[in-house]
């Protein structure tokens, strides 16, 4: 009998309830579709962030339509190339030169000398055992005065040892050479976008006299190579960490991980043992405790009866944040996640207790294409997929944890709900754009 | 530490010699670890007496790649370290990828720092017929690669073709060649037709095994020569090979 495409999937391939979700996979890996919300990073938008580099992507044709354009989007096509596999390439073995060759063809042609040249190979070269330490070898000995950085795009690998994500933000500081470590020079690191000066990290970190340095605030690649000086390295975003850990390893510099947390006692927690590494006296959070409080209770009266949908990609510890919102008052109903992160185990466990009705969905299952968007419910979404999903234009458009931090990121993060109950936004031309803050062509 | 690669064409007799001379080795106080590099993951079986052990690639189809040394890697006669790459479900997948991803797995897990041997064996399946079988030949893997043959054409061709592709990774610091291992199927004319692929390849031969019931008599007792007949003459011939291998690798080994 023929099936009508496009009919409501059953529900249980869209949709667990906290009380029967397995962690840290709820859903069943399967053929994936990925939805029309573009504004996460990815592997282009992020290699843009290495001041006066240019990239070079080596795959078949078809495997380039995103990329590419996702650097014409950007406004950084011209600093970004590309060079053909082809079938004969493969059969006649020359994968290795093709990538030697096409490369220096590119760097000869080009009206400007980067100082980095991000070279992206694809699964393929994988697949064939291309032998890629000879080929970057043979590059820097070719060009002594450009650095070459190893970087991937091998979805093919994305679900064993650490993810393109985790890959793409460790290769960007690849290029760092050792220097004299300056015990007064504080590096954040891993993060697509500036944290905030606002925020209690930036400014326990200036006030108290140390040097701030973050890839998102520098302009040149001598900028860029004195992070190699800071005696400490900050990472806030899950995706970061193993870069932080293999900084620590390479540069000797030390590496906190203090993630956004929805969570006035492992705020504290977290700047009492940066204060402790900087040898300062740690904020006194009570004041920006009311503040967050003061801040929520507004949000909350804004939203009304409004449901609350997160998403994974607003946020990196999005049951965490409904555990938060939900002691505050608020009714999250949804959240869209194809994998609960490990930092979120604890708020996991509380929700399956205490929010036994929470519904997990996932965002790349195929059914999720032909799910209902939209209905009597009215939801406030936090991030661009939750607001596809819930068919809602009252979102925080924000992706990756929006640079914030500290109570000063609880404090905004509830001023963006408050705005988003109370202004509607034009969704669809808004989450079509990829790279949510990168800022088209601003990167270098 | 040395690194050595065995190549030679299937059913030649890599994995009985090269585990009798990791037994020879290990006799005479050398620690050694053989990485079988086949599908058939059988290379170390007489080493641990046939008992099968889990395939690298079987573990990591099972656990993803969080997987502890302890569950690869097995203690086998005398010491010497045994692992089994394994490889893809016969007719389907990519040998040579399984390789690659072994090998790299090793590496990514400090395998060769933790057991820190003196001397590493590849044993590798047949011919160098894609990247995958030429990694470990490469920088970082092998110094050296010996070719077992007998005087049979096809045995005789593939240790051309694998001759073929040292030379044409001579430009890129890979393995150079050790030189031939003659394994006698008594075929006429023997020993001058693989006396003539030495002088082909410009490589010597390096050690000479006679056919023998001795070697079958070991195998059906799940042991090496080296073990199950130490006073026999192809116990011998063994140790003679090992030593002459381990010369050309430039290890003095008192055997």
């Amino acid at each position: 009998m023929l099936e009508r495409i496009g009919q409501s999937p059953p529900e249980e391939l869209t949709s667990v309830r906290a009380r029967d979700a397995a962690f840290p996979s709820p859903f069943k890996s399967v053929l994936e579709y990925a939805p029309p919300a573009r504004g996460t990073w990815n592997i282009v938008h992020t290699g843009m962030l290495i001041p006066q580099s240019h990239q070079v992507f080596i795959c078949a044709d078809g495997c380039l339509r995103g990329v590419v354009l996702t650097a014409a989007e950007m406004g950084t096509i011209d600093r970004f190339s590309s060079v053909s596999i082809r079938e004969d390439n493969v059969l006649r073995g020359d994968m290795e030169e093709l990538i030697i060759d096409g490369t220096a063809d590119i760097i000869g042609k080009l009206p400007y000398k980067p100082r980095a040249v991000l070279i992206y190979t694809s699964c393929i070269h994988h697949f064939m055992a291309c032998d890629l330490p000879r080929v970057y070898r043979i590059l820097r000995e070719r060009f002594p005065d450009i650095e070459f950085v190893e970087c991937y795009m091998n979805p093919i690998m994305r679900k064993s040892g650490l993810t393109p994500d985790q890959l793409m933000r460790r290769q960007l500081y690849a290029p760092l050479k050792p220097r004299p470590i300056d015990g007064r020079a504080v590096n954040i690191v891993g993060n697509d976008l500036v944290t905030d000066d606002s925020s209690e990290l930036v400014r326990l970190i200036k006030e108290n006299g140390f040097k701030l340095r973050e890839i998102t605030r520098l302009k040149t690649y001598d900028e860029y190579q004195e992070m190699a000086e800071a005696f400490l390295n900050i990472s806030t975003f899950p995706a970061a960490r193993a870069g932080g850990d293999a900084l620590s390893q390479r540069l000797g510099q030390k590496h906190l991980y203090l993630p956004f947390a929805f969570d006035y006692s492992e705020v504290e927690d977290e700047y009492t043992a940066l204060a402790s590494v900087l040898g300062c006296a740690c904020p006194d959070f009570g004041p920006r405790i009311a503040e967050a409080e003061d801040a929520l209770q507004r949000a909350r009266a804004a939203v009304g009866g409004m449901s609350i949908a997160i998403d994974y990609t607003a946020v990196s510890r999005p049951v965490q944040l409904a555990k938060f919102l939900t002691e505050h008052g608020f009714a999250v109903t949804d959240i869209f996640l194809d994998a609960v992160p490990g930092e979120d185990k604890p708020s996991f466990d509380w929700a399956r207790e205490h929010l036994p009705e929470l519904k997990f969905h996932p965002t790349v299952h195929p059914a999720m294409r032909v799910r209902p968007r939209g209905g009597d419910e009215t939801f406030l979404a936090i991030g661009q997929k939750a607001a596809y999903f819930t068919g809602t234009d009252r979102f925080v458009n924000m992706v990756e944890d929006g640079g914030h931090h500290g109570c000063d990121g609880i404090v905004k993060l509830a001023e963006l709900i408050e705005d988003a109950a109370k202004v509607p936004k034009d969704a669809r031309s808004l989450i079509q754009m990829k790279g949510l803050g990168c800022g088209g062509g601003c990167c270098g | 530490m040395i690194q050595l690669a065995v190549y030679g064409k299937g059913g030649i007799g890599k994995s009985t010699t090269v585990s009798n001379i990791s037994a020879a080795l290990a006799d005479a106080g050398v620690k050694v670890m053989q990485i079988g590099c086949d599908p058939k993951a059988d290379s170390t079986s007489a080493l641990l007496h046939g008992r099968k052990i889990e395939t690298v690639i079987d573990l990591i189809q099972k656990r993803g790649r969080d997987i502890p040394l302890e569950d690869i890697a097995f203690e086998g006669y005398k010491g010497v370290i045994c692992v089994e790459a394994g490889g893809p479900t016969p007719g389907l997948g990519c040998a040579g990828r399984a390789i690659t991803a072994v090998l790299e797995l090793l590496k990514e897990k400090g395998a060769y720092e933790r057991f820190a041997p003196d001397v590493i064996i590849y044993d590798v399946l047949g011919d160098v017929v894609c990247g995958g079988f030429s990694v470990p030949m490469r920088a970082g893997y092998a110094q050296k690669v010996f070719i077992i043959t007998s005087g049979e054409n096809m045995a005789i061709h593939a240790g051309a073709n694998i001759a073929v592709a040292v030379e044409n990774f001579k430009d890129r610091g890979y393995a150079t060649l050790g030189g031939i291992i003659l394994n006698r199927r008594n075929v006429k004319n023997e020993d001058e037709k693989v006396a003539e692929l030495a002088s082909d390849i410009k490589t010597g031969v390096v050690g000479v095994l006679d056919r023998s019931d001795t070697v079958q008599d070991a195998e059906e007792l799940f042991e090496t020569v080296i073990e199950a007949f130490p006073d026999s003459k192809m116990a011998g011939e063994y140790r003679a090979l090992a030593k002459s291998v381990m010369e050309k690798c430039g290890m003095e080994v008192n055997i």
